[in-house]
C-alpha cells in the first residue's frame, strides 16, 4: 500500500541506502566545498573519497546547506503524487538546512510540507524518518516525530576537537577541554547544544567511557554505532552493545562527508533515542 | 526640483542589472572581510562566501537578459538567488530579492519613491521568512536601509542616487549599531557579518549609479571595508601556516609531535607519500625548516592572523588566562614548575598555580595564598610532588574554604587527575574520579645523580643518568634514551597505550629526537606524544597510561 505523504530528509541523516529504498525516503544533499569546488554529499563524492581528499587537501573544506530552491524542486516533484510531506532535518543550531527547507516549502503553493527541526544530527534523524514512514497519515507522522525530537541523542567521541573548533561548531569555552594535551573529547548533542561530557587521554579508554555513559542512558528506543573511517572499532562497540542488549537491533553506520568535515577522521559515536 | 540627466531618473531593467553587477563586484572584493566577522548564528567564517555565491547565482540569471523592465530583472534575480542560496545569510538575501521582486511586479521603471518602497518591502519579506527574527543581524540592517531610503524619497529633491545613497548610509549606521543589539557580537568585538554584507551590496549599487551620474551632488565616499578593528595582543596573533610535504615513508605522528612544539591548532594528516600540515605559529620559518627536512614542500601558505579577526577566538582559547570563569566551584589549585607545564595545567582548567616543585618546595603560606585567590569556596589542591605533600596537608585546616587534597606525587599524576576533573560535578565526586585516575598512570622521571649511592639494589655514581619509576630509583645508565627504554621495559609496555613525554629545560633537540625514535622502534604499539614541559632538573618526565 502506497503512503499518501512523502518523507524527506537531508544527507546529514546518514540514512542507510537500504532504508532509503525500503521506506521510500527522499534525501536532499548538503554540500562540501574544497575551496571553489563543490560536491553534493554522497552524490558527487563518496565518504571514502571525502576522507581521502580531507587527508591531502591544503585547505580545510567547508560545508553548506541545500538552497531553498533545491528544496522547492524536490517538493514540487513530490506534489505530483503525494498529498503532503514531512521534511525532517539537521538541527537548526548546526545548519541552515531546516530554514532553507521552510523557505523552499513556502514557495510551493498548495502542497503541505511539515518541516521538522530535529535538533540533532546523523542517524537519529534516520530513525525519525523511519518512524514517520511507518505512520498512516501525515498528521500521525508529524506528531510521532515531533514527540521524539527532544529524545534524540548523539554521543560522539572525536579523535581530535580541531575540526569541530575550526568549523566553528564548538564554543571557545567548550574548546578549552582540548587545549595543549591531545585529549579525546566525549561530546553529547542534546537540548540544542554540544556539551562536553568527558575527556580522556587515550582512545581505548575513551571508547569504554562512551559505552559506560550509554549504559547509564538506558532504556533507549533505537540505537546505532556511527563511525568515520573506523569500521573495526565500530563493529566491536556494536558487538558489545548487542551482547548486553541481545534482543535489540544495533545498526552500524558511516558518517558522511558534511558531518565528517566537522568531526574529522576516526570519529565514533553511539546515537540513540531515549525512551 | 533639479532635473537630472541620464538613466538614473528612474530605475529600469538595465540599470538595475548594472547595479547588481556593481554589488557583486564590491562584495567579491570584500567578502573575506565579511567572513572574518562571522560569529553568529554559527561562527564558521563563511558568511561572506555564502552571500557572494548567492549573489553570483542571482546575477548569473540576470546577466544574459536584455529586458528593459525592472520587474523582469528583479524576478530573475529572485529566482537565481533562491536557487543558489547558501547559509543563513544567503537564504535571507534570497528573501530580500524575493520581496523586492514582488514589490516591483509589473513595473518597467521605478521612481525614487517606488525604489524606496521596494527596499522596504524587501526587508519585510526577509522578516517574514525567518522563523525567529533576531535584531542586530542582516534583518535589522535591511529594515534600516529601507527606512532611510523612504525618508530620502519623501524629500522634494529626491532622485535615484540619493535614495540608494540613503539606503547605503542607513545600512552602514545600522551595521555599526549591531554590537549593541547582539551580545555575541559585543563579546567578539565585531559587527554583524551578514548585515555588513548587505551594506556592501548597497554600496556596490551606489558606486554603479554614481558612475552613471558623475555630476551628482557628492555622496559620502565609500569607506574601505574594514570598519572594525580590534586591539592586537602584544606580538600579534601569529601566522596560520599551511603546506603539503611530499616525500617517502613520512611519519605523520613524528612530524605532528615536532610541529606541536612550535605552535598550536596543529593538524598533520595524510599518507606516507603526502602529508598536510596546518599550524598557528609565531615562528613560521622554523616550521618550514623543520618540514623541509622531510621532503619537498608544496602549496605553502603563510597568513598573518593578526589581520584575521576571526582568529581571535582560537588564540584566546590558548592564552592561559582567557578562560571564562565557571559559574560554580569547586576550583583547582596546583603546584607546578616549568613554563610549559604551567600552561598545560592552566589549559586544563586549573584556577591557581603555585610555582614550585622538586627543589623549590612552596611553603604552606604560598599554597594558602593561592587557594584564597581561587573564586570558589571549595578547592581541590594538587601537590604534584612527593616533597610537597606534607606542606599541602597543612593547608587543609588553615582556611575557611573547604580544601580537598589529591595526593599527586608527580606531574603525570597531576595531569591525569586534572583531566578527570569535571566542573559540573561535586567536590566529592571529583575527588573520587581524580584519585582513581592519578593511580592509573605510571610515572618515569629521568635526572642525574648528585652523588654516589646505592638504592633499591641499583648502584649509582655521581653524574649518572638515573630513572625513577613512581618515585623509586630503578635504573642507572649513561644515556637518557637507554634509561627510558629500560624503564618502559620494566613497566611492561604491552599493558599501556600512550606515553607522554614532558621535555625539560636541559634536554636538547637531538636527545628528544633520539628518545622519540627509540621508543617508537622498540615499542611500536605505544602512541608517543611530546609536550614542552620546561621543568628544571628532570630532562624528561614520562607519563605511561
Amino acid at each position: 500500500m502506497k503512503r499518501s505523504f512523502a518523507v524527506v530528509t537531508d544527507s546529514t541523516a546518514d540514512l542507510p541506502d537500504d532504508w532509503r529504498d525500503r521506506y521510500d525516503i527522499q534525501v536532499v544533499p548538503l554540500k562540501v566545498l574544497f575551496g571553489t569546488e563543490t560536491f553534493r554529499d554522497r552524490v558527487d563524492m563518496t565518504d571514502e573519497q571525502f576522507f581521502r581528499r580531507l587527508a591531502t587537501s591544503t585547505t580545510l573544506p567547508t560545508t553548506s546547506a541545500p538552497s531553498p530552491g533545491e528544496f522547492a524542486e524536490v517538493y514540487q516533484r513530490l506534489a505530483r503524487d503525494h498529498d503532503g510531506c514531512i521534511s525532517i532535518h539537521i538541527g537548526a543550531q548546526l545548519s541552515a538546512t531546516a530554514e532553507a527547507a521552510r523557505v523552499g516549502a513556502s514557495s510551493v503553493d498548495g502542497f503541505k510540507v511539515n518541516v521538522v527541526d530535529s535538533q540533532t544530527v546523523s542517524m537519529p534523524i534516520a530513525f525519525l524518518c523511519r518512524i514517520a514512514a511507518e505512520c498512516q497519515s501525515l498528521d500521525d507522522a508529524t506528531a510521532a516525530v515531533e514527540q521524539r525530537v527532544a529524545k534524540c541523542r548523539v554521543l560522539a567521541l572525536l579523535d581530535t576537537l580541531r575540526y569541530l573548533e575550526m568549523g566553528g561548531r564548538l564554543s571557545r569555552a567548550q574548546a578549552m577541554i582540548g587545549t595543549m594535551l591531545d585529549l579525546k573529547p566525549l561530546l553529547l548533542v542534546a537540548d540544542r547544544e554540544i556539551k562536553p561530557v568527558d575527556r580522556v587521554r587515550t582512545r581505548a579508554r575513551a571508547i569504554s567511557r562512551m559505552v559506560e555513559f550509554f549504559n547509564r542512558e538506558l532504556p533507549v528506543e533505537h540505537m546505532a554505532v556511527m563511525h568515520a573511517q573506523a569500521p573495526d572499532e565500530a563493529e566491536r562497540v556494536a558487538a558489545q552493545l548487542r551482547s548486553e542488549l541481545p534482543d535489540r537491533e544495533v545498526t552500524v553506520g558511516q558518517i558522511g562527508c558534511v558531518l565528517g568535515t566537522h568531526t574529522g577522521p576516526k570519529a565514533m559515536g553511539i546515537v540513540y533515542l531515549k525512551k | 526640483m533639479v532635473a537630472t540627466a541620464g538613466k538614473a531618473t528612474g530605475v529600469d531593467g538595465q540599470l538595475f542589472k548594472r547595479a547588481l553587477l556593481g554589488s557583486l563586484n564590491w562584495l567579491a572584493a570584500n567578502h573575506e572581510e565579511v567572513n572574518r566577522l562571522n560569529v553568529f548564528p554559527v561562527p564558521d567564517g563563511d558568511t561572506g562566501t555564502n552571500m557572494l555565491l548567492t549573489l553570483q547565482s542571482a546575477v548569473e540569471d540576470v546577466k544574459e537578459s536584455n529586458a528593459a523592465e525592472v520587474s523582469k530583472i528583479a524576478k530573475l534575480a529572485s529566482h537565481g538567488s533562491l536557487m543558489g542560496a547558501r547559509g543563513n545569510s544567503g537564504v535571507i538575501l534570497s528573501q530580500i530579492f524575493r520581496g523586492f521582486a514582488r514589490a516591483v511586479e509589473g513595473k518597467s521603471s521605478l521612481t525614487p519613491a517606488e525604489l524606496a518602497a521596494g527596499f522596504e518591502e524587501a526587508a519585510n519579506a526577509a522578516y517574514r521568512a525567518v522563523n525567529k527574527p533576531t535584531e542586530g543581524t542582516i534583518l535589522t540592517v535591511a529594515r534600516e536601509a529601507g527606512r532611510a531610503a523612504a525618508t530620502a524619497a519623501a524629500n522634494p529633491d529626491a532622485n535615484v542616487p540619493r535614495v540608494i545613497a540613503a539606503a547605503a548610509a542607513g545600512a552602514r549606521a545600522a551595521v555599526l549599531k549591531t554590537p549593541s543589539q547582539l551580545q555575541i557580537l559585543r563579546d567578539a568585538g565585531v559587527v554583524d557579518a551578514g548585515g555588513f554584507g548587505l551594506q556592501l551590496i548597497l554600496e556596490g549599487m551606489l558606486k554603479t549609479v554614481e558612475e552613471s551620474e558623475p555630476a551628482l551632488a557628492p555622496v559620502r565616499s565609500i569607506s574601505p571595508a574594514s570598519q572594525v578593528s580590534l586591539t592586537l595582543p602584544e606580538g600579534g596573533w601569529g601566522y596560520c601556516t599551511e603546506f603539503l610535504i611530499e616525500g617517502n615513508n613520512l611519519d605523520t605522528d613524528l612530524i605532528r609531535s615536532q610541529i606541536e612544539s612550535l605552535g598550536n591548532s596543529v593538524l598533520v594528516v595524510g599518507e606516507p607519500e603526502l602529508v598536510k600540515v596546518h599550524v598557528h605559529t609565531d615562528d613560521p620559518t622554523s616550521v618550514i625548516n623543520l618540514a623541509g627536512g622531510y621532503g619537498r614542500l608544496l602549496k605553502l601558505n603563510v597568513g598573518d592572523m593578526s589581520t584575521q579577526h576571526r582568529r581571535i577566538l582560537e588564540t584566546e582559547g590558548v592564552a592561559p588566562d582567557a578562560r571564562p570563569p565557571r559559574p560554580t566551584g569547586p576550583g583547582l589549585a596546583a603546584v607546578v614548575a616549568g613554563r610549559g607545564l604551567v600552561d598545560i595545567f592552566r589549559g586544563l582548567g586549573v584556577d591557581a598555580i603555585i610555582e614550585g616543585g622538586q627543589t623549590m618546595n612552596p611553603s604552606t603560606q604560598d599554597m594558602l595564598t593561592a587557594i584564597e585567590s581561587v573564586p570558589y569556596d571549595e578547592v581541590i589542591l594538587l601537590p604534584n610532588n612527593g616533597n610537597v605533600v606534607a606542606a599541602a596537608k597543612q593547608v587543609v585546616g588553615l582556611t575557611k574554604k573547604k580544601v580537598h587534597l589529591v595526593e599527586t606525587h608527580s606531574v603525570p599524576q597531576g595531569v591525569s587527575a586534572v583531566v578527570a576533573f569535571r566542573p559540573e560535578r561535586s567536590g566529592e565526586e571529583n575527588l573520587r574520579a581524580m584519585r582513581a585516575e592519578a593511580e592509573r598512570v605510571q610515572t618515569i622521571e629521568v635526572t642525574h645523580a648528585v652523588r654516589d649511592t646505592r638504592s633499591n639494589g641499583v648502584k649509582v655514581r655521581k653524574g649518572d643518568v638515573i630513572g625513577l619509576i613512581n618515585d623509586r630509583l630503578e635504573i642507572a645508565g649513561h644515556d637518557y634514551s637507554q634509561v627510558i627504554k629500560d624503564a618502559l621495559g620494566k613497566l611492561g609496555p604491552d599493558a599501556y597505550e600512550l606515553v607522554t613525554v614532558y621535555r625539560g629545560e636541559q634536554a636538547s633537540d637531538d636527545e628528544l629526537a633520539r628518545l622519540e625514535s627509540e621508543i617508537r622502534s622498540n615499542y611500536p604499539s605505544l602512541e608517543v606524544e611530546v609536550q614542552q614541559g620546561g621543568q628544571q632538573h628532570y630532562p624528561f618526565i614520562l607519563s605511561v597510561e
